[in-house]
């Protein structure tokens, strides 16, 4: 058997990312400063590092970074980022369509529970949610062919789960936990907001008014 | 004179407690309407001062002072009110105090005493509400507001909880202890009510105000992290409507890359079984009992399916023939189970210059999906390909189906 450190490097090294709904042990492992430290000595070899995202607070998720970047290294960012920012707008419309469905306040964060059951049942009720669905499912990212709820349903949670935005701790039930990935959605949205000057809080906040005049 | 006063105290708690019903009703319900009482119970509850009528022709209230009686009693969430008049506590406190020392002055004990049990009464009465603010604002806070709905709400009330404890913390900086002890003097009684009492009372209240600010600030920036969120998931959508050829600039080609797109891709592949280590020999065994049991039954019960057909054939020269369209569905099925990708119902037939009909082929790939036992069903995925009909609606053309696989 692996020792947690063990574990936490084959993690690491697998690209998944750790955060205390994924993985609370290891969460808990990382949070301490000197093991962190350890683990980082033992990714120097592979010019890797352990990186973490979100804050101070509970909300952490850590990941693997590279240490120096070569020009293979930015290569592979590149690539990376062009992935993240096409996977965007459909991960976007889908938190929506789970929030508005679901009547809820807040949107869909580390630790929440998402009922598929419960979900699906209130998409095929209402054809609004039937017709986002079919737009959301059939973006590359999620890739259903399927004409039916149920099978493009099922198709989008099952690549959120491969991507590692929700987890199903019970294989035997259909509830799925939001996983600190999202966090980092949400950072990197935030992070192309700032940094582009988009105001897209502002302008939700604008539209929302406007809706009610 | 004080008799009076406690029968008139115990009648007033009897004729509470006989009209219950009404009173719980106005509570729940906010007002209790005229038709509802009859008319000398109405009198008698109007002349109490238990009910009363805000204006004429509107419905019957319940007084202020019943309704937080029960609001206490009850610890019920709505109760949002806190007293936080301090001011007029401490002018209280020192009238009664000064009406205290000169009676003590004039020598007349008896006034004397009955001063200081008023006096004593007023400092109690005013830690206990401090003591009941504190403990409304921590129910409120430990329920995070749930008692309202919307986060917009809950944003407002917090910020109404903050400005009450910043008034109740106001308040309590009115308190002058140098101020209290010059009034009190050097009268031992006094000082231990004013000074000692008072000052333990305000130090722990104001101990136990900055926390529950600061759990409120706490809250606060929840609810707004919440809402930032939000708007931001709901900008970028709208965002995006507008400027639908919006690409993100490359941020990952800056000198420095941002932490947050600096992703090292996975590089672990799964090891390999070592079939010579006699330790894991256990474990390989149980995975190889498992990948004989993981074969699909058919293939394990053809054989002897065979034999029967042969058998009989034989003896009676009945014929059994299994239905070769059938036979060719069910291949198509294994295929698309071997290769896990998804394929033409048409293609496949042509692949394999299979004999039938497209459309009769298509009735049997459908059929045979259809046969299938539900937990094998949930294992395929049937996408019919088509179009609907250009002049009858509801109509669907397929023109072919793909079968495929998802586990």
């Amino acid at each position: 058997m692996l020792s947690t450190r063990g574990q936490v490097i084959e993690r690491l090294l697998r690209g998944e990312f750790i955060c205390r709904t994924s993985d609370e042990d290891a969460w808990r492992f990382l949070k301490t400063p000197a093991n962190r430290e350890q683990v980082d000595d033992y990714l120097a070899t592979l010019n890797r590092m352990v990186a973490a995202v979100g804050g101070s607070g509970e909300g952490d998720v850590f990941f693997c970074a590279y240490r120096q970047l070569g020009e293979d290294e930015r290569g592979v960012l590149g690539q990376q980022f062009r992935d993240v920012c096409a996977a965007l707008s459909p991960l976007v419309e889908w938190l929506v369509l789970v929030q508005e469905a679901g009547a809820q306040d807040a949107p869909l964060t580390e630790g929440s529970a998402l009922r598929l059951n419960e979900l699906q049942s209130i998409v095929e009720d209402t054809p609004a949610f039937r017709e986002q669905l079919a737009r959301i499912s059939h973006y590359r990212l999620f890739g259903s062919t399927s004409a039916s709820v149920d099978g493009q349903i099922k198709q989008v949670f099952k690549k959120l789960c491969e991507l590692g935005y929700l987890v199903r701790p019970n294989p035997d039930k259909q509830i799925y936990l939001g996983t600190g990935k999202l966090d980092y959605l949400y950072e990197v949205i935030r992070f192309i907001d700032e940094s582009e000057g988009l105001d897209l809080e502002g302008r939700a906040e604008g539209a929302g008014q406007g809706s009610l005049l | 004179m004080s008799g009076n006063l406690h029968q008139a105290g115990v009648r007033f708690l009897r004729l509470l407690g006989r009209h219950a019903e009404p009173i719980m009703d106005a509570y729940l319900s906010g007002s209790v309407a005229d038709q509802a009482l009859e008319p000398a119970v109405e009198e008698r509850l109007v002349k109490d001062g238990i009910l009363y009528r805000p204006e004429p022709g509107a419905d019957l209230h319940l007084r202020r002072a019943v309704r937080a009686l029960l609001e206490e009693a009850l610890r019920d969430d709505r109760n949002r009110q806190i007293d936080a008049n301090t001011g007029s506590a401490l002018a209280t406190f020192k009238t009664l105090a000064a009406h205290y020392k000169e009676a003590r002055h004039q020598g007349d004990y008896a006034a004397a005493d009955a001063y200081l049990g008023e006096l004593r009464e007023h400092v109690y009465a005013f830690g206990e509400t401090l003591g009941h603010g504190i403990r409304v604002l921590w129910s409120r806070i430990n329920n995070e507001f749930g008692y309202v709905g919307t986060l917009n709400a809950k944003i407002r009330e917090n910020e109404l909880a903050q400005s009450q404890v910043s008034e109740l913390l106001a308040g309590l900086e009115l308190i002058s202890f140098e101020e209290l002890a010059e009034t009190a003097g050097d009268l031992r009684e006094l000082r231990r009510l004013l000074v000692t009492s008072l000052q333990r009372t305000v130090s722990a209240c104001s101990q136990e105000l900055s926390v529950v600010q600061g759990r409120l600030l706490e809250l606060l920036g929840r609810f707004r992290q919440i809402r930032g969120r939000t708007r931001l998931l709901k900008g970028w959508l709208l965002h995006m409507e507008q400027q639908p050829d919006y690409r993100v600039g490359n941020h990952a080609a800056q000198p420095q890359v941002p932490q947050l797109f600096n992703q090292a891709p996975a590089i672990l592949a799964a090891a390999a079984a070592d079939v010579h280590n006699p330790l894991q020999e256990a474990v390989l065994l149980a995975l190889v009992a498992q990948a004989r049991s993981l074969q699909p039954a058919e293939r394990l019960s053809q054989a002897p399916g065979e034999a029967g057909e042969f058998v009989l054939g034989a003896a009676e020269d009945f014929e059994v023939v299994a239905n070769p369209i059938r036979v060719a569905v069910e291949a198509y099925f294994c295929r698309v189970i071997d290769s896990g990708e998804r394929l033409s119902a048409l293609e496949y037939r042509a692949q394999h210059d299979l004999p039938w009909e497209a459309e009769s082929w298509l009735y049997q790939v459908i059929g045979g999906y259809e046969g299938l036992p539900e937990e094998q069903k949930e294992c395929f995925e049937l996408a019919p390909d088509g179009e609907h009909h250009s002049l009858y609606s509801g109509n669907f053309i397929i023109r072919d189906v793909k079968l495929c696989l998802i586990l």
